[in-house]
Formats: structure tokens, C-alpha cells, sequence
């Protein structure tokens, strides 16, 4: 794991970094506007509160400042790819339910999918930076490589859930910024980055 | 003894007889007896003046039969109740008051729960209506429900206040504001700041900043919105014109502006007059014809919606403009 703490790794590191973080901006701002357009639509009220939804990987976690480098990624990597899962369910609902009624809010969850699966990259790209290699999807288990197995829902608990997907990837795009920016911080004992060689 | 604004208070005198002689007196002055009903003391409609150490004395013997102090009061009408993070992610405060004061001693009891569980509020010595938690969570999408209950002798109210984690996160204003005329610069202004002493980790959750001026003459504000760094240079103050400079702070993702900071004031850098004594007159001259056509713009000119830029700092192109053009009648 020597590559991981060279100079050149650092530089690389603090450049992925700051491209996540802007990312995980743009991706933020645009899941934000998302999520008021589709509770307008679905004629809900996106402050309202929602039970933690099933197979949706919470934001919140304990300890975040705690967290080791490595623990920060393949939390990272494992909610944004279950993401990718659930926006991907979404979009085929809301092409089942309305078709082409209301193609901007599909083209919205497309894009949003569509930033969900480059930070998902993003992401593996920073762990094959460190040399540790993304896990692959089958090792990650079912449930969050494959999203929650299809079940046949009502329309208003679809429209629940939606919300309850959309609100948390909101929280995790906040989340990854600030995972990112850890990332980024010089370590004080080398002067580099924190090596993400480091055991949770 | 409390007793509400406006009630009829009746006070007996111990074990006495109604038909017993005794002598009432409040903070050991004798009361009238058209306020006795045989041996009680009827007070009608009490206010707040009517406070005080009420005693009863046998008739002849000056024995002290009852005593008691009254304290006039009202019961808590609800109180104003407010939550924030200044330290985010550490933890936040909520801080009350009551809207009206009670006049008698209250009791606060405030309950956090977030989600199912109940969170513990330590309060502060320091000043006693505050209390701060600490984040067990973080990005949590559950609410947070803080209730606070004042209770006194003559009743209680509550108010509830129910909030996202992002939504209370509110900085302190920035600290040690400096503004600075630029030498040889007769527009300029350098501005820095710090981040407020309360945020505790700026690398990790970094603040961008908001800075507003304008010369004391003019009403309208400039802003700047910086999403970086703890300085700025002003470059289109308008030559030897005082400036009133205030920042504000906020997380670069979440929460909301803090207060403005402290006012600064500085005027920009102009050439010394003593340079000049022989041509006095001359510069003078030459001084208010450029001060005509420097004279104040409207705002619209170099207002928000003015600004052009990317990044960090916004310029204002017809300031700029404006410059070029004073900058050539110099040459």
C-alpha cells in the first residue's frame, strides 16, 4: 500500500476529491429541486415525515467523525449504488404510471440517475486509487446491489416511497461532500492525505 | 402564599375566631380595617403592589398569630422558544424566554427526542434559560421535537418547536473584521475576517461568506458572496469616501446566514494633501471636476445584478469602466 501514500497518489487523491465534492454539489442541488417537483406532483409535502423506507441506505450514521477513510468510501459506494438501483425502479414506475404525461419530472429522475451512477464511479475509481479495488455488487449482498426485490405496491405507498428515496439520497449528497472533504485533508503524520490503507 | 393579578385574596388569621380582635399589618405596617371582615383580611382585585409579608396579631397581647408572604403573580402564557447549531456538527443550543414576565418564580423542563429517542439537554450555568446537545447522529432525515414546559404556582404552558438537523445549522458572524485602504489605490479596500471561534472544524464544513458596504453617504448595500477564502479587495469604492463593511458567514451546504458581523469602517487611500500645497488650488480644482464625474452612480450600476464572474469574486464591469475612464484623465 506504499502507492497510496506517494506523493503523486496525494495529488491524484485531493483531485478526485474536490471533483466529488463539486459532484456531490451539483448532484445535491439537483435531487433537492427533484424532490420539491415530485412531491408537488405526486401532492405530497416534502417536509413531511416519512418512516425510513425499506432497502434505502440511511445518511445517518454515528461516530461519522470517527470514521476511517476506507469505512467512508464503501459506505459511500454502497449507498450510491443502491441508489442507482431505487432511482432506476423509480423511473420505470413513473414511465408505467404516466408515460410521456409528465416527461420533465422523467427526464429530471433520468438525470438525477444519471449523477448517481457517475459518483457510484467516482467513488470506485477513488478505492482503485488506493489500491484496495471496489468491491464488486454480488459481494455487497443482495439487498443493496439489487435494491429491494419488486413488490407489488399501492400507488400511494410507490409515491411514499419515492419521497423517502429522494429526501435521503438529498442527505447522502450532503453527507459524501463532507466525507470527501476528510478525505481530502492532509494526514498530519505523513503530510499527505489520510491513507485509506488504514484498517476500519 | 401566590396568588394571580386580580384575584380576591382572603387571608384568616390561624386558628383565631372570626369574632377575635387582631391587627393585620403588611411589611410591618398596619393595615386599615375596612379591609377586615371580622378577623379575615379580604384583599380585593390584588396587584402587584400588594406583594409582601402579610402577619396577624392577637388584639391585646400582640401575639403573632399567622404569617405569610404574598407573592402576586400571573401564570407563564407560552413561552418563545429557539434552536440552533453555531458549532455544527458538534451538537446544537435552544435557548427561551417568556414573551411576558410572571412576577414569581418558574420552572423550566425542556424534553428532546429525536425519532424514538429522548436526548438529554445539559443545561448551562451560564445564562440558566439554555441548554445544548450533542449530535449522536448526523444526516439523519428523522426530525428532531424539542418541548418546553414552564411551570410556576399558578400554572403552566409549553411550546414545541420541530426541526430538520440542516435547517437550525446558523454560524456566528465572522470575527476580527479589518478593512484597509490599499496604498496608491485611491478604490480599493482590503477586507478580512475569520471564521467565527464557534465553528469548530472550517476544513471539513467550511463557510462561505456574504460581505456588504457601502459609503456612509449612500443607503444601498453592495454584496459580494465569497465561496472561499477570509478576505476580498473592494475595487470600486468611490475615492476618499468613508465605507461601512460587514460579513456574514454560512455553511457551504446546509443551514442558513448568521448575523452580520461587527461594522468596520475605512476609507479608501488618497493622496496627501501637503504634497500638493503649491498647486493647492490647482488639485483642488482638477478634485471636483473628477469628484462631478465620479459623483455617486445609483446603485443600478454596480448592484447585484451587475456583478459578472465566476468563482470566488463577482466585479462590477461598469465600476470598472468608470476607473479606466478616471485612471486616463490622469495620465
Amino acid at each position: 500500500m506504499a502507492g497510496a501514500d506517494s506523493p503523486s497518489a496525494a495529488l491524484q487523491r485531493r483531485d478526485l476529491c474536490a471533483r466529488g465534492i463539486r459532484l456531490a454539489g451539483k448532484m445535491r442541488a439537483d435531487v433537492v429541486n427533484l424532490l420539491d417537483a415530485y412531491a408537488e406532483r405526486q401532492g405530497l409535502d416534502a417536509s413531511a415525515s416519512v418512516a425510513a423506507v425499506e432497502g434505502v441506505p440511511p445518511a445517518a450514521v454515528e461516530r461519522w467523525d470517527e470514521q476511517t477513510a476506507t469505512q467512508r468510501l464503501l459506505e459511500n459506494l454502497a449507498a450510491y449504488r443502491a441508489f442507482r438501483a431505487l432511482l432506476a425502479q423509480m423511473l420505470e414506475e413513473h414511465r408505467e404510471q404516466l408515460g410521456e404525461a409528465d416527461a420533465a419530472l422523467g427526464r429530471a429522475l433520468a438525470a438525477v440517475l444519471l449523477q448517481v451512477s457517475a459518483f457510484a464511479y467516482h467513488l470506485e475509481e477513488l478505492l482503485r486509487l488506493e489500491s484496495r479495488g471496489a468491491p464488486g455488487e454480488e459481494d455487497e449482498g443482495e439487498e443493496e446491489a439489487d435494491g429491494p426485490p419488486p413488490q407489488p405496491r399501492g400507488l400511494f405507498e410507490q409515491k411514499l416511497r419515492g419521497l423517502g428515496v429522494l429526501r435521503e439520497l438529498a442527505q447522502w449528497a450532503v453527507r459524501s461532500a463532507r466525507d470527501l472533504r476528510q478525505l481530502a485533508k492532509p494526514s498530519p503524520a505523513s503530510g499527505s492525505a489520510p491513507s485509506l490503507a488504514e484498517s476500519p | 402564599q401566590y396568588e394571580r393579578v386580580g384575584a380576591d385574596v382572603t387571608m384568616k388569621c390561624g386558628s383565631m375566631d372570626w369574632d377575635a380582635a387582631v391587627t393585620w399589618t403588611v411589611n410591618g405596617t398596619d393595615i386599615n380595617e375596612s379591609h377586615l371582615n371580622g378577623s379575615y383580611l379580604i384583599l380585593k382585585n390584588v396587584d402587584l403592589m400588594q406583594s409582601g409579608q402579610y402577619s396577624c396579631y392577637e388584639g391585646s397581647s400582640w401575639h403573632l398569630k399567622y404569617q405569610t408572604y404574598l407573592r402576586v403573580g400571573t401564570p407563564p402564557k407560552e413561552p418563545v422558544l429557539m434552536c440552533r447549531s453555531n458549532n455544527y456538527p458538534k451538537g446544537f443550543y435552544c435557548s427561551w424566554h417568556l414573551p411576558t414576565p410572571t412576577y414569581i418564580p418558574n420552572s423550566f423542563n425542556i424534553s428532546v427526542i429525536h425519532g424514538t429517542k429522548e436526548m438529554v439537554c445539559e443545561k448551562d450555568a451560564v445564562p440558566k434559560n439554555r441548554c445544548h446537545i450533542r449530535y449522536l447522529q448526523l444526516f439523519s432525515t428523522v426530525k428532531y421535537k424539542v418541548t418546553l414546559t414552564v411551570t410556576n404556582a399558578l400554572g403552566k404552558n409549553f411550546t414545541t418547536l420541530t426541526f430538520d438537523e440542516f435547517a437550525i445549522v446558523k454560524p456566528d458572524p465572522p470575527e476580527s473584521v479589518v478593512a484597509k485602504p490599499v496604498p496608491n489605490n485611491p478604490r480599493r479596500l482590503e477586507v478580512s475576517w475569520q471564521n467565527p471561534s464557534s465553528w469548530p472544524d472550517p476544513e471539513s464544513f467550511p463557510l462561505k461568506f456574504f460581505l456588504r458596504y457601502r459609503p456612509l453617504i449612500l443607503d444601498q448595500w453592495q454584496h459580494v458572496e465569497l465561496s472561499d477564502g477570509t478576505s476580498h479587495t473592494i475595487t470600486d469604492a468611490y475615492a476618499g469616501k468613508e465605507y461601512i463593511i460587514q460579513v456574514a458567514a454560512k455553511d457551504n451546504d446546509i443551514g442558513t446566514w448568521s448575523d452580520w458581523s461587527v461594522a468596520v469602517h475605512a476609507t479608501p487611500w488618497t493622496e496627501e494633501p501637503k504634497h500638493l500645497t503649491t498647486e493647492a488650488q490647482i488639485t483642488e480644482t482638477t478634485s471636483a471636476s473628477t469628484s462631478s464625474f465620479m459623483a455617486p452612480p445609483t446603485t443600478k450600476i454596480c448592484d447585484k445584478g451587475a456583478m459578472v464572474g465566476s468563482g470566488a469574486v463577482a466585479v462590477c464591469w461598469t465600476a470598472g469602466l468608470v476607473v479606466a475612464a478616471y485612471s486616463v484623465l490622469f495620465i
